[in-house]
C-alpha cells in the first residue's frame, strides 16, 4: 500500500460540486422551486433533468434534505390549493350540488349527467397531471428521497398523493358546506352506474379513470392494500346503493309475476355486474357485488319465483321449457349448493304427476268394473260376454298404461335433467327419490310392472329390432329399481313367466333371457336364481319329451292309437305353484282321465320313474292343453271335421261324449262325478265349451250364462267355424291379468309368509356370525340385508325375533340394552 | 439521435465535451440516468436521449460508461473478472456512483 501510494497519488475529488460553498440553500431553492413550478405547469421540456437533479443533490449535500422535503411539500400544497382546486370547484356545477340533496335521481337526469361528465373529466385530468408531475418531481428528487424517506417520512411521491387527497378531494365544495369533492365524486359515479343499470350508455373509460384514481390514493402513508380510498370510501357506498337497487329490483321483477322473465333478467344483471366490475370498477368488487346480488335478488326471491302461480317452475316443467329451467337452475345454484327450492318444486311436481298417473290407473278399471256389475243382470248374451272379459282386460291395459305413463314421465324428466340441470348429481338423486316415492304409493306397482313385461314379451316386441327391445326392457328395469318390494315383483314375474312358458306365449326366448340377465345385473343373483331354474326345467322337459317319444317308438304297442305327449316336468319349489294348486286348499283328488289318456300317463310315469327314482310326479291338468279331432254330423248327413285345441279339462269333458250315444245329454253332476274335476275349473271349462258364442261345441239346457248343477249338456252337431283348427280358450283363465281382490289377498298372504321366512333366515345368519347383538344393531343389520329385496316392517322383524326366541334359536342375554344371543 | 424515445442507444456527455454512446439498457443501470432518460417523463433528456453530466470530466465519465457495460455484460453471473479501476479515480468514481445512484 505504501508503495502504491508513493507511486500514484490519489486525486482528491473536487469538493462535491464546483463552488458549492459559494451558493447557499435559499438561492438554490429559488432555482429549484421555479423548476418545480414549471413541471406543474407541464413545461418540463425546457428544463434539464440533470440540472434540477444536481441542485437537489447539492442541497442534500448541505445536509438540508429535511428542509427541502418540507419546502417541496409546501410548494405542491400551495399549487394544489391555489390552482388545481379552483379548477375543480369551478367544474362542479350547481346542478350537481343540488342533485346531491334531492332524492329524485331521474329528475333532470340528462342535465345532471352532463354536469357530472364535465366534472369527472376535469377531475380526471387534474389527477393525471398531478400523477405525472409528481412522478417527475420524485425523479428529480430521488437523491433527497434516498436520504429523507424511509426513516421518518414517506417518500415524497406518497406525501404528494396525500396532499391531493387532503387538499383536492377532502375539502368542502363551498365554504361552510359539509359536501366534499369526494362526496360529489362518489355520488356522481353512483349516479352514472344507476343510469347504466337502467339501460343508458355511459362513458365507462371516464369512470374507470376516476376509479383508478381512488385506487391510487390511500388513507395512510404506509399504503396498505386495505387502506385504498376506493376500498374505504367508494366501495361501501357502491355496495350500499347496489343493495338498495337489487332489493327494489327483486321486488319489481316479482311484481311482474313472470318467472321466466325474472330469471332471464336476473341472469342478465349478473353478467352486467360482472362486466361493470371488470371494465369500470375493480376486480375485487366483483365477488362482493355478486354476493349482494345473489343475496337480495336471488336468495330472497327464488322460493317465490319457483312457486309463482302460472309461470313458476311447475309450468316450465309442464311445458318442457328447458332454456328457462336452465336459468332457474343456474340461479338457484348460485345461492344454494343443494338447489333446495328448485329440487323441492321438481320433486313436488314429479310426485303430483305420478299421483295423477296412479289415480288414473285406479280410476279407469273401477269405472268399467262397476258398469259391468250393472250389466251382469242384463239378458243380452254378447254384451254379457264382453263385459265379462272387459274389466279384467281393461285393468291389464291400464296397468300397462301406468307403466308407459311413468316411463314417459321419466323420459321427460331425464331430458330436463340432462339439458336444463347440467346433469346435476344431487338433482338426479332427488328426482329418482321422487319417482320411487310415488311409484311405491301404488301398492300394485310390482304387479303392474310385471304385467308390462308380460305384455311386451308376449306381443309388444313383435317386429321390433333388437336394440328397440333392449331399450324397452331397460326402461322397465329402471322402474324396477324404484320399486321397494322387489320380492313381490319376483313373485308376480314368476307367475306371469310360468304362464308364458307353459302356454308358449312368449314371442322370443332370447328376449326372455335378456330380460333375466338385465334383472340379474340390477337386483342380483339371488333374485333371478329361481327364474333361471324355471328356464332350465323347460329345456330339460323338451329333452324328456323327445326321449319319451323315442322310447314309445321303440317299445310302443303298434295297435294302440298313438297319442302325442308333450310334457313339462317342473320342479315344484321353483315354480309358483299357487297358480296350479287348488284355491281353497282342500285335498284335491286327481282328475279321472279317460282311458286313452290314462294309459299314456301311466306309460310316461313308468318311463320317467325309471330314469329318476324317488321322485313324485303330480299332474297339473289345469295347465295343459290337448288337440282333438272332432267330427260333427250335420243334419243333412254331411260330416264336418274340426281340430279343436282345448284345455286338458275340456278335452277330458269332450272325450266323455265319445261314450254317450248321439243326442243324449249329460248333466253337470254326471260330468263332475265322472271326471272329478273341481267345480271351479269345471264351470269355467263348460262355459267356454257351451256358452262362448264362437266355440259352442256343446249345447246347454237351459240356455243361460251360469252353469248350474242341474244343467244338461249335449254334443252340438251344428257347431260351425270358418276355420278347420279351432282354439277354445278357457274363460278368464289363461292370460295374465291384473288380479282381483281375492287373488291379491292370497298373493299378499303368501308374500308375507315368504317374507317371514326370509327375515328369519337373515336374523339367524346374522346371529350365527355375531353370537350376541343388541336389539337395535340386529334391527339395522337385518334391514340392510333385506333392503335389496323389500323393505320389511319393523314390527314384522320384532315378531320374528320373538318367534325365534320361542323356538330356542335365540335367547335374551341382557335387558338393558336388550341383547340377544345365538343358541347353537 | 432524434428518435430518442425508440432509440436503443443514448449519449452521455461529460463536462469537458466528451460524448459516450452506450446502449440505453446499460445506462439504465444508474437510477438517476434511468429516470432522466425515461421517455414518458417530459424532461428534455428523455426526449432527446442525450444526457449531460455537468459534474464529471471525460475521464470519469468514460470509466462510468465502462462500468455500465461491464455491469450489463456480467449481470446475474458469478465468478466474474474484476474491473480495472485506476486508484487515482477511486474517490471521484465513488462520488459519481453516489450521485448517479448506481
Amino acid at each position: 500500500m505504501a508503495a502504491m501510494r508513493a507511486r500514484h497519488k490519489i486525486r482528491a475529488p473536487r469538493r462535491g460540486v464546483s463552488n458549492a460553498n459559494t451558493e447557499d440553500f435559499d438561492s438554490i431553492w429559488k432555482v429549484l422551486s421555479s423548476s418545480l413550478t414549471e413541471i406543474n405547469t407541464k413545461n418540463a421540456s425546457t428544463l434539464a433533468f440533470e440540472e434540477i437533479y444536481r441542485h437537489a443533490y447539492k442541497i442534500v449535500l448541505m445536509m438540508r434534505a429535511p428542509d427541502l422535503y418540507e419546502q417541496v411539500k409546501q410548494l405542491e400544497q400551495d399549487w394544489l390549493q391555489n390552482n388545481v382546486r379552483t379548477l375543480i370547484i369551478d367544474s362542479i356545477s350547481s346542478s350537481l350540488v343540488r342533485a346531491q340533496k334531492s332524492t329524485d335521481a331521474q329528475d333532470q337526469s340528462s342535465e345532471r349527467r352532463e354536469a357530472g361528465e364535465k366534472f369527472l373529466t376535469v377531475l380526471k385530468d387534474a389527477w393525471e397531471d398531478h400523477q405525472l408531475g409528481m412522478g417527475m418531481v420524485t425523479d428529480v428528487l430521488m437523491y433527497m428521497d434516498r436520504m429523507v424517506a424511509s426513516r421518518t417520512h414517506p417518500p415524497i411521491y406518497v406525501a404528494c398523493m396525500a396532499l391531493f387527497r387532503d387538499h383536492i378531494l377532502r375539502p368542502p365544495v363551498r365554504a361552510g358546506s359539509a359536501l366534499t369533492v369526494m362526496g360529489v365524486l362518489e355520488s356522481t359515479i353512483l349516479f352514472m352506474i344507476q343510469l347504466e343499470r337502467s339501460g343508458h350508455i355511459i362513458e365507462r373509460p371516464l369512470i374507470r379513470h376516476c376509479i383508478q384514481m381512488l385506487e391510487g390514493l390511500y388513507e395512510t402513508a404506509t399504503e396498505e392494500e386495505s387502506s385504498k380510498l376506493y376500498l374505504t370510501e367508494f366501495e361501501p357506498a357502491f355496495l350500499e346503493t347496489s343493495k338498495e337497487f337489487y332489493q327494489a329490483e327483486g321486488q319489481r321483477l316479482l311484481e311482474m309475476g313472470d318467472a321466466a322473465t325474472f330469471c332471464r333478467l336476473t341472469t342478465q344483471r349478473i353478467t352486467e355486474e360482472e362486466e361493470r366490475c371488470r371494465y369500470m370498477l375493480s376486480a375485487t368488487t366483483e365477488p362482493k357485488v355478486l354476493e349482494l346480488l345473489d343475496e337480495h335478488l336471488i336468495r330472497n326471491n327464488i322460493d317465490e319465483v319457483v312457486n309463482l302461480e302460472g309461470t313458476g317452475v311447475r309450468r316450465m316443467l309442464d311445458h318442457d321449457q328447458l332454456e328457462v329451467l336452465r336459468n332457474v337452475y343456474t340461479l338457484n345454484k348460485r345461492v344454494d349448493k343443494k338447489k333446495q327450492a328448485l329440487t323441492n318444486m321438481v320433486n313436488k311436481r314429479i310426485v303430483e304427476m305420478g299421483k295423477e298417473i296412479n289415480a288414473s290407473s285406479i280410476l279407469l278399471p273401477q269405472a268399467p268394473a262397476s258398469a259391468s256389475s250393472v250389466e251382469k243382470g242384463g239378458e243380452k248374451k254378447p254384451e254379457k260376454e264382453k263385459s265379462k272379459e272387459k274389466p279384467q282386460n281393461q285393468q291389464t291395459v291400464s296397468a300397462i298404461r301406468w307403466v308407459d305413463d311413468i316411463l314417459g314421465l321419466k323420459r321427460k324428466f331425464d331430458n330436463i335433467w340432462e339439458n336444463a340441470f347440467a346433469s346435476d348429481q344431487g338433482m338426479q338423486g332427488s328426482i329418482g327419490a321422487s319417482f320411487a316415492n310415488f311409484i311405491n304409493m301404488n301398492s300394485r306397482n310390482s304387479e303392474y310392472l310385471s304385467l308390462f313385461f308380460d305384455e311386451n314379451l308376449k306381443k309388444g316386441i313383435k317386429g321390433k329390432t333388437e336394440s328397440e327391445v333392449d331399450v324397452l326392457l331397460d326402461n322397465g328395469i329402471t322402474l324396477l329399481r324404484y320399486i321397494k318390494d322387489k320380492d313381490l315383483f319376483e313373485t308376480y314375474y314368476k307367475k306371469h313367466l310360468s304362464r308364458r312358458l307353459l302356454m308358449k306365449r312368449s314371442v322370443s326366448m332370447d328376449a326372455e333371457r335378456q330380460m333375466i340377465s338385465k334383472m340379474k345385473l340390477e337386483v342380483g343373483n339371488q333374485f333371478t336364481q329361481r327364474i333361471e331354474s324355471m328356464f332350465k326345467d323347460m329345456t330339460i322337459s323338451e329333452d324328456l319329451t323327445t326321449s319319451y317319444k323315442e322310447h314309445i317308438a321303440r317299445n310302443g304297442d303298434p295297435d294302440q292309437k298313438p297319442v302325442d305327449l308333450e310334457i313339462n316336468v317342473l320342479t315344484s319349489t321353483m315354480w309358483p305353484m299357487e297358480i296350479m294348486a287348488s284355491k281353497d286348499g282342500t285335498v284335491q283328488l286327481p282328475c279321472i282321465f279317460p282311458r286313452e289318456v290314462d294309459t299314456l300317463k301311466q306309460s310316461f310315469e313308468r318311463f320317467y320313474l325309471d330314469k329318476h327314482s324317488g321322485r313324485k310326479l303330480s299332474w297339473q291338468a289345469s295347465m295343459g292343453t290337448g288337440d282333438l279331432r272332432a267330427t260333427f254330423v250335420r243334419p243333412n248327413g254331411k260330416a264336418q271335421r274340426y281340430e279343436l285345441n282345448v284345455s286338458t279339462y275340456a278335452m277330458v269333458i269332450l272325450l266323455l261324449f265319445n261314450d254317450v250315444p248321439d243326442g243324449e245329454a249329460l248333466t253337470y253332476d254326471e260330468i263332475k262325478s265322472r271326471t272329478r274335476i273341481q267345480d271351479h275349473d269345471l264351470i269355467r271349462n263348460l262355459q267356454s265349451l257351451a256358452v262362448a258364442p264362437k266355440t259352442r261345441v256343446l249345447k246347454k239346457d237351459p240356455m243361460s250364462k251360469d252353469v248350474k248343477p242341474t244343467d244338461r249338456f249335449l254334443f252340438n252337431h251344428e257347431f260351425h267355424s270358418p276355420f278347420v283348427k279351432v282354439r277354445i280358450g278357457v274363460v278368464s283363465g289363461g292370460a295374465n291379468k291384473v288380479e282381483n281382490q281375492d287373488q291379491r289377498k292370497v298373493t299378499e298372504k303368501k308374500m308375507n309368509d315368504e317374507r317371514n321366512g326370509t327375515i328369519e333366515a337373515a336374523i339367524v345368519r346374522i346371529m350365527k356370525q355375531r353370537k350376541t347383538l343388541t336389539h337395535s344393531q340386529l334391527m339395522t343389520e337385518t334391514l340392510s340385508q333385506l333392503s335389496a329385496r323389500f323393505v320389511p316392517d319393523v314390527n314384522m322383524i320384532k315378531r320374528r325375533i320373538e318367534s325365534l326366541i320361542d323356538r330356542e334359536y335365540l335367547e335374551r342375554v341382557s335387558e338393558d340394552p336388550p341383547t340377544y344371543g345365538y343358541v347353537a | 439521435m432524434v428518435e430518442s424515445t425508440q432509440s436503443e442507444f443514448v449519449t452521455i456527455v461529460s463536462n469537458d465535451g466528451f460524448e459516450f454512446i452506450i446502449p440505453r439498457s446499460a445506462a439504465c443501470v444508474s437510477g438517476a440516468l434511468r429516470r432522466s432518460l425515461d421517455p414518458s417523463s417530459k424532461f428534455p433528456e428523455g426526449i432527446s436521449g442525450r444526457c449531460e453530466l455537468g459534474e464529471f470530466s471525460g475521464v470519469v465519465v468514460e470509466k462510468i460508461c465502462e462500468y455500465f457495460c461491464y455491469n450489463e455484460k456480467h449481470k446475474d453471473q458469478v465468478n466474474v473478472p474484476d474491473m480495472d479501476i485506476p486508484p487515482e479515480l477511486c474517490l471521484e468514481l465513488l462520488m459519481a456512483a453516489d450521485f448517479l445512484d448506481t
